[in-house]
């Protein structure tokens, strides 16, 4: 064998080769688990807006449908996010192994612990809100987002399908004036059968969801009356009879 | 120089960022060692391996900086020698072979494939399952040298190859299935 050593030696010297500068390292050391770290953020974010638009649709919908609570499951699921979220756990998982001691864990051990740490702070994000706001803020701002989502709003905007939604402008003995969702204004008729859900507070500037039959342009029958907010089952714990017998 | 000789590599790696010469020490350490690895894992002649073996050493002391103390130094020597490798029969479009093996190494990997009972009988069969062993796809014959004619333990294979125990693991135990199937499709009963 040649004197490789020597040889190797004088190279360096030679060519001026120096060791690279441990920031570089460091810096890529650190980025990766920087980008591991967003990736769970983002994966964060989108199992959060999964349930927040999964939490607030109304799921008894289905019955009034007359539609098998999985059909209309597989209607309102949000397959956007849902997808997002599983190319965030791919990325992750990616990115582990991507990490300088990345290799030393097993497949399963990775997955279990970002799915664990997604659910975690996907969960603070939604205890503080934060999957409202940045759906709002992507209804409002991301264009076509609004089209394809299925929310609660899009959900009680049907009056050709019976669901009705939007702000009492006024209350007249057996009739409602109502201002919908998209601004348009309604007459919403009450009879002796129509139920009014206890908490659903019938006065001007309420907000209501009202499940009935279209009459008209702007004419609406109305079966059954909840707040805008839940089913409208808490409170008395009881169903009130008629939106007559409580006075209003 | 003899101080020098009673440092551990992870001393003498750090000594070596500030003075080349203390580089020298690290490869006299590992000249024979990788030159062995290289040689067991390629075909190629004594002076190219030697060549290989230059490459691998001025990336190792590039690199000086990214090795961190919790790992085996001769695990992330081993491992930039494995990518190096890798790397070079990228570069020039050829299949490492496998039959720069002396007997005794192949005898080793013979013996971890098969419950031996008794002796090899002749030579002749050492050359049969010669050829089965050339024939493994690439990960597994590196593997199965590297764990038993190397002889290095499970956590140091997977600092090299940076696999997961796991994948380690399965990739011996398949080696070795596929090394003794490969005897059995032709018909090799040496044993």
């Amino acid at each position: 064998m040649k004197n490789l050593i020597q040889d190797t030696l004088n190279k360096i010297k030679k060519e001026h080769i120096a060791p690279e500068p441990r920031w570089k390292f460091l810096a890529r050391k650190f980025g990766a688990w920087a980008a591991l770290g967003l990736i769970v953020l983002l994966g964060a974010v989108s199992i959060s807006v999964v349930y927040y638009l999964l939490s607030q649709l109304d799921w008894d919908m289905p019955e009034f449908m007359h539609q098998n609570i999985f059909i209309y499951g597989l209607s309102v699921f949000p397959y956007f996010w849902s997808i997002l979220l599983g190319i965030f756990i791919v990325a992750a998982f990616l990115s582990v192994r991507k990490t300088e001691t990345g290799y030393r864990f097993g497949g399963l051990k990775i997955i279990s612990l970002t799915i664990a740490g997604i659910f975690i702070i996907g969960f603070i994000m939604s205890a503080i809100g934060f999957d409202a706001r940045f759906n709002r803020v992507m209804m409002r701002d991301v264009p076509y987002y609004a089209q394809h989502t299925i929310t609660k709003e899009t959900q009680w905007m049907q009056p050709e399908k019976g669901f009705l939604a939007g702000t009492i402008r006024s209350v007249s003995g057996d009739e409602l004036a109502i201002n919908d969702l998209n601004g348009l204004d309604w007459d919403v008729q009450l009879d002796n059968e129509t139920l009014v859900r206890p908490s659903a507070d019938i006065s001007q500037g309420q907000m209501i969801k009202i499940i009935g039959t279209k009459n008209g342009a702007h004419n609406f029958r109305a079966n059954e009356i909840r707040p805008w907010v839940g089913q409208g089952t808490m409170g008395s714990g009881q169903y009130r009879d008629r939106m007559n017998s409580n006075g209003k | 120089m003899d101080e020098k000789n009673a440092l551990t590599d992870t001393q003498l790696a750090d000594l070596a960022t500030k003075n080349p010469e203390a580089f020298g020490l690290l490869m006299e350490r590992y000249q024979e060692p990788l030159f062995h690895y290289i040689r067991r894992i390629t075909q190629l002649p004594a002076d190219d391996i030697e060549d290989l073996l230059q490459e691998i050493f001025i990336k190792i002391y590039q690199k000086l900086n990214e090795y961190d103390s919790a790992l085996k130094f001769s695990s992330w020597a081993y491992r930039i020698a494995h990518n190096h490798v890798i790397d070079y029969f990228r570069r020039v479009s050829a299949r490492p072979q496998t039959n720069m093996l002396e007997d005794y190494e192949w005898e080793k990997i013979i013996h971890s494939g098969i419950h031996i009972e008794k002796d090899i009988v002749n030579k002749d069969c050492v050359e049969k399952i010669k050829i089965c062993i050339q024939n493994l796809p690439m990960n597994y014959r590196e593997v199965l040298i590297l764990r038993f004619v190397e002889e290095n333990d499970y956590e140091e294979i997977m600092d090299i190859l940076r696999k997961p125990k796991g994948s380690v693991a399965t990739l011996i135990a398949r080696g070795k299935k596929i090394l003794i199937e490969k005897m059995k499709e032709n018909n090799i009963n040496c044993f």
